[in-house]
């Protein structure tokens, strides 16, 4: 049987499930937080670059800075066919979008109003760098 | 190639992956200019519309990663997927359950090798067509050449036939064109009932009645004959399916008592061929 406890302390709930402790603060994780593990991603040789931003903020690293607007304008795009699909076959909040083109491919995230898109060469681990990102 | 024919495919390979994953629950199969070729019986036309449409304007914003071969979108509730090939498009939804790769790998196979059987069926039944429709023609050209060399080596004439001599045999020939033979489509029976409607009175796709109008445009079409998988044969009259939402569905609308003397019920397939008045 899965045991429950919960506890508050320093705005953090702590959960008890079988002898595992998973900690997760109420906060998401921050605009900062987000941004160094982009640094760090965006240092892997088949990482092309990055979009951060949020209602306030935005940072944009693209090892290319002249495919800029086509990645963006691409993004935008994506996100609202997401949103666009979800309104139509009624699949609730959009989570993440994973585009693969035929030379490359994009992670779209959502963490809390964080948007995040991490563009990348065919080859790369999508699955590894959306991990690295929601941890 | 027939786009009934192809619809058709098209439908039945995509309610058979259905069944094989159950967590599906829409599928289309749409053109790069948003038409709908075909669509699962639980997607309507609108949305798929409205979906093809969305996921185009997408694929038309992905030149900078060189073309979109395929995507994902993971929502709260579940999943879409968009498969690209040079021909088509194929978009799913499907809950977060489905195995992603396995619901992908199924469609990019199936999609293409059904399509390609399609045209390929349809391309050997029109060459039947022309093939039955044209040695009368030809007999004829060749008789009127040999007679034309006998009778010229008979009279060991110099002079060359008059051209006028064959003219007419050609203009006989134009003047009665030769149909093809009327050409069956597939539909899948539905029952049609009511107190308007007529019992001795089929419904029939629009697109097929206006098809057959095109081929067969001087002929008078009032009646059709239904042929079911075990051979039962009926002729009856028809009309066009009124309702929208049931075209382009390769569905046949007929009452009980045709259903009765054809021995078949909603959910069987039947063909159709127009019978043509002379």
């Amino acid at each position: 049987m899965v045991k429950k406890k919960k506890q508050t302390h320093n705005d953090a709930e702590t959960e008890m499930m079988e002898g595992i402790t998973i900690t997760a603060t109420d906060q998401e994780p921050t605009f900062a937080t987000i941004r160094l593990n982009l640094i760090e991603i965006s240092k892997k040789p088949n990482v092309t670059g990055y979009i951060l931003r949020n209602s306030t903020s935005a940072v944009i690293d693209l090892k290319d800075p002249e495919t800029l607007q086509s990645f963006a304008i691409l993004s935008a795009e994506a996100t609202e066919t997401a949103e666009e699909l979800s309104r139509l076959f009624k699949l609730g909040k959009v989570e993440n979008i994973l585009i693969e083109g035929k030379n490359q491919k994009i992670v779209c995230l959502s963490v809390g109003e964080n948007k995040i898109n991490v563009f990348m060469e065919k080859d790369a681990s999508h699955a590894a760098i959306a991990k690295q990102l929601l941890r | 190639m027939s786009n009934e024919l192809c619809t058709f495919a098209l439908k039945t390979t995509l309610s058979e992956i259905k069944k094989v994953c159950p967590d599906l629950s829409h599928s289309l199969i749409f053109d790069k200019d948003a038409n709908i070729l075909a669509t699962d019986e639980d997607t309507s036309q609108e949305n798929a519309t409205q979906a093809a449409h969305a996921l185009n304007a997408l694929i038309g914003k992905a030149e900078v990663i060189g073309g979109i071969d395929s995507t994902t979108f993971e929502t709260a509730e579940g999943r879409v997927s968009l498969i690209c090939t040079p021909t088509l498009r194929i978009a799913t939804v499907a809950s977060s359950r489905s195995e992603e790769r396995f619901v992908t790998a199924l469609h990019r196979v199936l999609v293409p090798t059904v399509l390609e059987l399609a045209e390929k069926i349809s391309q050997e039944s029109s060459e039947e067509i022309s093939q039955e429709s044209l040695p009368n023609n030809f007999t004829v050209t060749e008789e009127t050449i040999t007679t034309e060399e006998t009778e010229q080596s008979n009279e060991s004439a110099v002079q060359e036939q008059p051209a006028e001599e064959t003219i007419p045999i050609e203009d006989e020939l134009s003047a009665e064109p030769s149909y093809p033979e009327p050409m069956a489509t597939q539909f899948m029976i539905e029952n049609v009932g009511g107190l308007l409607v007529s019992t001795d009175t089929v419904q029939i796709d629009n697109a097929a009645i206006l098809q057959w109008n095109e081929t067969y445009e001087d002929k008078k079409i009032t009646e059709v004959e239904i042929e079911t998988l075990s051979g039962q044969t009926t002729r009856c009259k028809f009309k066009p399916i009124k309702d929208t939402k049931h075209n382009g569905k390769g569905v046949i609308r007929i009452p009980k008592k045709v259903q009765l003397a054809l021995q078949a019920c909603e959910g069987e397939l039947v063909t159709v061929k127009p019978v043509l008045e002379l």
